[in-house]
């Protein structure tokens, strides 16, 4: 909400009519005879063009007759992973990476071995031999060109070329270790970024904000290059391509980003449309828009220059991609090409194709893409049947060497977690400690002294408490939003790959103030505000992160963690691992937790968060502990979502003595903190209910019960050490948080604590989590949220009970089973 | 050459599909892109379509059958061919479906191996009446010998915690193991007050009722529990013997050579001396360990490398001979040195030995002589108590210690065929191969023993 711009009444409410220009459809119609004329190619060109379309054929031939036959060739081998083929769209994919360098990335589908092929073939004719020698030899230290050189029987570099890309793939497609990303991504998700080829996506549509964040990425920090985002046309059908789009198409790029940021992101939609989405027919069945290049309109004026042209002849697409990469270069994207292709595989080698004819198929078999070309070569008098014939022969004979080689556990063997059984729990987390991820100068508005944000947190009092134990009034106490600000801001002075962004960041500065001072001190660029499109603010923090920046996305309530479920459960906490650790994932995303707001905006939901895989998962609850974990989760390199609460932004430090350090410090991810110290029962509490775990450690000192009180400011990590300790000695504890209590984090820590403690323990661990409700209204809260007599109550009812006390909450296990039955 | 139709494989997880219709039979004529047969999975459908033009020459299967995938389902060749290498043992339809339809055994993982577990009989099988107890408790309870019979529970649903047990202990429910293992087995109780120690309850009292006024304990019919020991703290003396006795065997590379010598001479000198002192003509009691001692100092003087110190990366080499004597005392061991002894004659010798040991005894001795860097080399006699054959133990950093054993006689050959027995003294040298070699030591060793067979001295 910039006040430059002026939401005009008059203007808004003028009658008057939408223009959109028409959509360009299936307009190429040159012959090889043009374009040779044209000098877009050369012979050699044209007969590298049927070449790799070729390979592609012969590639996914090779993988369905392994799935359909359990052979190639007559060699057996059994493929259980998944083969999402493309046969057919071969010319859709050769035409795509014709004119991309390896500085321009694609982001593929589960449907990409033809794209990634394509765009590996293409970069190895583009390389220099020192460049293409150099990335084969460090790649995976050179393990991966050995073996593939087992089978490589002379030739050009060029050649070996060709022979390690397709060995890699085949490689990672069978999961084994020299396989591009260990085998740990697999088919759907091979890929290999000294070539420009970004992560395919198993998620239908995942790519479709990634590849939006990869443009991003290029732009602030000024990278040379595109970014290709190769979608299905049933990815049309998913919100977060849609979000992905339109994050794509903000107005702010072009109105209000400054100086040489001004412009349209440098990212080409490329829908591969093969008319069908698993089984459903996109045109006529499950979409509305008759073209997919259609969708072009929704978005912005420009229809975001969207066009279809024709899948089936590649030299269609390589004029596409040509024309719109011109318009990427010159600032005026997002590009959109609908190409249309057709697959001749089913989904995959299970589908019976019961949606379609073999009409339908032979049709397009009869103008194959790759046949088709060959003739046309023929014809022109490029190549003679004879020289394609040794094209094909050649290539078939590589693909059969590199298939025994990729199929060969001797020298492509897979992973052993049985001998190393923690190899790849030793990939989940990158546990980097860098700086700035970028060399650059962080560009700022002003020296950091002079932001009117910093000069007011001078003034403020940096413990809660004067020296006679009064607290400070809530103007003069530094909160824990200040605390964060403070961590933030100097990263943003540290680090020039750093951007944050989410609904309301800048001008408003974050709904809840923590970013107030940020618009003073940073470039649009730095910071801005997205559209309320959760996924899209995830999907792209992934793809600036894994393409080598730092960001911090914002999700502003807790609850629409939902509206970006695939990208924070799916994406961001799998790419480090699924990459073989090639990729890093500096993110660090702020979710913010709610009180007072009711059943969609008061929820904890730590717990969904813990129980993925891959993410950290933190969540302080003074300032101390906000400044130092917000501190090490920007200088690592792991996703990180930190929880914020709402009940405690303004919350002054109260435990850390000396107050919150004006200095830099970091408080390590993972490591509980004991707060207050107590022989009699444990209390373990995560985020805003500490401080009702420090009323309820008064109500039990009132009976003579000393409790020692225990934040786990972190949740993954977890040390338990401290907690143990604390067990070890008091034999009691009652783990609390926020979280409706089912299914919770908390049951886990007590499940651990159980095991761990058993001979320590007075009683079973008592978990105290919300009630299995809606969130009510604020002003039946207290019904709700684990309150301070709750603990009592709990350990009255369930520990030890006290002579002569009245529980007033029934929290016994006859209750609890009771609730359970009820599922309540 | 005829060509094999196989079922096809329509996807990982399909192991065999229905054959539902055959389109084509035996004898039938087939042209490329003819449907064969149908199939199917539990997801779908298929047709399986001829890559072959020809005849059917063999069908392998029946309607209906569920065949493996990748199993042979048809031969197509030319009327006449001879198809025996392609049946390959294999039956055709008519003759065995049901053999050949038996699905292939499936692949499967291999299984890690099982783990049985053994159903022993339940230890404590949940009875009515059982009392709960939390671990904490139990784990108390069993560290103070806690009678639980008379543990008044305080825990939810009537569990006994860990207060349950401390106030037990304290109003003294306690029983002897014994009392808790032979209640456990016969169903005794016991008293809530024993005659045990502070009215613990022992085997013994199981079955009565509380003593009236518990006695103490008298005999010792039954072993009680608690403390047939005490624990002392380690006088310094003590912890100073333990490490550095400790830290010589850890530290270094110490073994021992035996050899005994005639002893005749010493006892001879000996003789003399006890005699001469008797006779007033002197006044210092020259032992047999005194004539040893200088033995010893003559064979140092020439054997350098035995009169050093070990330093771990050097040795350190002493002109002189301060010989370290092993003193038993009333506290412990004491090791103090006659400084230069190499000087003395042997009345000097005895006379500073005797004075070094007394002041052991009195408590009086200087400090600086008992330190294991003072002498050169030390000398422990246990003759005088019998001992045989010892092995001593080095007093670091020095890098040898003799141990003199016991005279006794043993057979000597005294030449032309004449056997005596005649007294052997035992000799122990440990020394530190760190240090010295064994040739070495062992040349050192029958040269202490050369001394002492040759032993001369001046009363004077």
């Amino acid at each position: 909400m910039p006040k430059s711009q002026f939401a005009d009444p008059d203007f808004l409410r003028k009658a008057g009519e939408v223009k959109i220009a028409p959509i360009p459809v299936n307009q190429y119609n040159k012959t090889i005879k043009d374009e040779l004329k044209e000098k877009h190619f050369t012979k050699d060109d044209l007969k590298h063009i049927y070449r790799d379309m070729f390979t592609i054929r012969e590639f996914e031939t090779m993988l369905n007759l392994v799935k359909t036959t359990g052979g190639y060739n007559g060699v057996e081998y059994n493929n259980p992973g998944p083969a999402h083929l493309s046969m057919g769209q071969e010319a859709a994919a050769v035409g795509m990476a014709y004119n991309l360098t390896t500085d321009d990335f694609i982001f593929g589908s589960h449907r990409s071995h033809g794209e990634i092929l394509a765009k590996g073939l293409r970069s190895i004719e583009i390389l220099s031999d020192k460049e293409l020698t150099k990335i084969m030899e460090e790649f995976w230290g050179g393990k991966t060109l050995e073996v593939a050189k087992n089978g490589f029987k002379g030739g050009s570099v060029k050649d070996l070329g060709m022979h390690f890309l397709l060995y890699g793939a085949m490689a990672e497609i069978f999961a084994r270790t020299t396989g591009f990303n260990k085998g740990l991504g697999g088919s759907m998700h091979t890929f290999f970024t000294p070539f420009g080829i970004y992560p395919n996506n198993a998620i239908v549509g995942g790519s479709g904000s990634i590849a939006v964040g990869a443009a991003l990425y290029k732009k602030v920090n000024r990278k040379k290059g595109i970014v290709v985002a190769n979608l299905g046309d049933g990815a049309l059908g998913r919100g977060p391509v849609m979000e992905g789009m339109t994050f794509a198409s903000m107005d702010q790029f072009t109105q209000l980003w400054e100086g040489d940021m001004k412009g349209g992101l440098p990212i080409l939609f490329s829908i591969m449309d093969n008319q069908y989405a698993m089984g459903g027919q996109t045109r006529g069945e499950t979409e509305g828009y008759n073209f997919a290049a259609r969708i072009g309109a929704g978005f912005n004026p420009d229809s975001m220059h969207a066009e279809r042209v024709d899948g089936y002849n590649p030299l269609a697409v390589i004029d596409g991609f040509r024309r719109k990469m011109a318009l990427l270069a010159e600032k005026k994207g997002p590009a959109l090409l609908d190409i249309v292709t057709y697959r001749y595989a089913g989904h995959s080698p299970s589908d019976s194709s019961t949606y379609r004819t073999p009409e339908e198929i032979k049709a397009w078999e009869a103008i194959d893409c790759i046949k088709c070309f060959g003739e046309k070569l023929v014809e022109a008098g490029v190549a003679t049947e004879k020289e394609l014939e040794e094209i094909q022969a050649k290539q078939k004979s590589i693909i059969f060497e590199m298939y025994k080689l990729a199929i060969d556990l001797e020298v492509s063997p897979r992973m052993d977690l049985v001998k190393e059984s923690e190899l790849l729990g030793d990939m989940m987390f990158s546990n980097g400690s860098v700086d700035s991820m970028s060399d650059a100068k962080p560009e700022v508005n002003m020296p950091l002294e002079e932001n009117p944000r910093v000069k007011q947190l001078a003034t403020k009092e940096r413990f809660a408490f004067d020296e006679n134990g009064k607290p400070f009034s809530a103007i003069k106490t530094f909160g824990i939003k200040d605390a964060l600000f403070e961590a933030i801001v100097d990263r943003f002075y540290k680090d020039a790959s750093l951007v944050a962004y989410g609904e309301e960041n800048r001008d408003w500065g974050g709904a809840f103030a923590v970013y107030r001072g940020l618009t003073e001190a940073l470039p649009y660029h730095r910071l801005f505000n997205s559209p309320i499109s959760e996924a899209a603010i995830i999907g792209t923090a992934i793809g600036y992160a894994m393409c080598g920046g730092r960001v911090i996305p914002e999700i502003m309530y807790c609850d629409f963690l939902g509206c970006c479920g695939d990208e924070v459960f799916n994406q961001l906490p799998k790419w480090q691992a699924m990459s073989g650790n090639i990729l890093k994932m500096p993110v660090v995303v702020r979710v913010s937790v709610g009180s007072k707001y009711g059943a969609q905006h008061s929820q904890d939901w730590t717990s969904l968060c813990t129980h993925i895989p891959g993410l950290k998962v933190v969540f302080p609850a003074t300032p101390y502990d906000a400044k130092g974990l917000m501190n090490s989760a920007l200088q690592g390199t792991d996703p990180v979502i930190f929880f914020e609460s709402q009940r405690i932004y303004g919350q002054g430090e109260e435990f850390h003595k000396g107050g919150v350090p004006k200095e830099y410090y970091e408080i390590p991810i993972g490591e509980p903190d004991v707060k207050k110290e107590g022989k009699d029962v444990t209390i373990l509490s995560i985020g805003a209910t500490l401080y009702r775990a420090m009323k309820a450690a008064k109500l039990f000192e009132e009976k003579g019960i000393s409790a020692e009180v225990i934040d786990a400011r972190s949740l993954v990590p977890f040390n338990y050490d401290k907690v143990i300790e604390s067990v070890k000695k008091t034999g009691k504890i009652i783990i609390a948080a926020d979280a409706s209590a089912r299914g919770s984090f908390l049951n886990d820590l007590a499940a651990n604590i159980a095991s761990f403690c058993f001979d320590y323990l007075d009683a079973a661990p008592v978990v105290l989590g919300s009630r299995n409700w809606i969130t009510p209204c604020h002003e039946l809260e207290e019904a709700f949220f684990p309150q301070p007599s709750w603990f009592v109550d709990a350990y009255h009812e369930r520990i030890a009970p006290i002579a002569g006390y009245t529980p007033t909450a029934n929290l016994t296990n006859a209750e609890l089973q009771t609730r359970a039955k009820k599922g309540i | 050459m005829a060509s094999v139709v196989i079922m096809p494989k329509q996807g990982q997880s399909v192991e065999s599909c229905i054959l539902t219709e055959f389109k084509k039979n035996k004898g039938d004529k087939v042209a490329v892109g003819d449907i064969l047969f149908a199939y199917e999975t539990d997801k779908a459908s298929f047709e399986e379509e001829s890559k072959v033009e020809g005849t059917v020459l063999a069908v392998l299967y029946n309607e209906g059958d569920e065949i493996p995938v990748l199993a042979n389902v048809m031969i197509i060749g030319q009327e006449g061919e001879n198809i025996d290498d392609l049946l390959g043992g294999a039956q055709p339809a008519a003759e065995a479906p049901a053999a050949a339809a038996a699905p292939a055994p499936a692949e499967k993982p291999v299984a890690a191996p099982e783990i049985t577990v053994h159903q022993s009989a339940p230890a404590a099988p949940a009875v009515e009446g059982k009392r709960a107890i939390s671990p904490r408790a139990k784990a108390l309870a069993e560290k103070l010998n806690i009678n639980l019979a008379y543990v008044t529970a305080t825990g939810p649903e009537g569990r006994i915690i860990e207060r349950d047990i401390e106030a037990a202990a304290a109003s003294g429910a306690r029983q002897t193991p014994l009392a808790a293992k032979v209640a456990a087995e016969t169903g005794a109780t016991a008293p809530a007050a024993g005659s045990g120690l502070a009215g613990m309850a022992r085997a013994c009292d199981l079955g009565k009722a509380a003593p009236a006024a518990a006695p103490a304990a008298k005999g010792k019919d039954v072993l009680e529990s608690g403390e047939d020991f005490e624990v002392r703290k380690l006088t310094n003396i003590r912890k100073v013997i333990a490490k550095s006795m400790y830290a010589s065997l850890q530290n270094s590379a110490q073994l021992t050579h035996h050899l005994s010598a005639d002893a005749r001479r010493i006892q001879a000198l000996r003789k003399q001396a006890k005699k001469l002192l008797e006779e007033g003509k002197l006044d210092v009691n020259i032992t047999l360990n005194d004539f040893i001692c200088l033995a010893v100092i003559r064979a140092l003087k020439k054997f350098p490398n035995v009169n050093t110190h070990f330093l771990g990366d050097s040795i350190k080499y002493y002109n002189k001979v301060h010989l370290g004597l092993a003193v038993d005392t009333e506290r412990g061991l004491m090791v103090p040195c006659v400084k230069n002894a190499d000087d003395l004659s042997i009345v000097g010798l005895s006379r500073q030995l005797k004075a070094v040991a007394d002041a052991c005894k009195k408590g009086s001795i200087n400090p600086d002589i008992l330190s294991p860097e003072a002498a050169t080399f030390t000398v422990s006699n246990l003759g005088n108590y019998g001992v045989e054959v010892f092995t001593p133990i080095i007093n670091l950093p020095q890098s040898a210690i003799l141990g003199v054993n016991t005279i006794v006689p043993r057979p000597k050959d005294l030449g032309g065929g004449v056997y005596a027995f005649v007294p052997h003294i035992g000799l122990s040298l440990t020394y530190d191969h760190r240090s010295i070699d064994g040739g070495e030591a062992t040349r050192f060793l029958k040269q202490i023993a050369t001394e002492l067979e040759t032993l001369e001295v001046v009363f004077e």
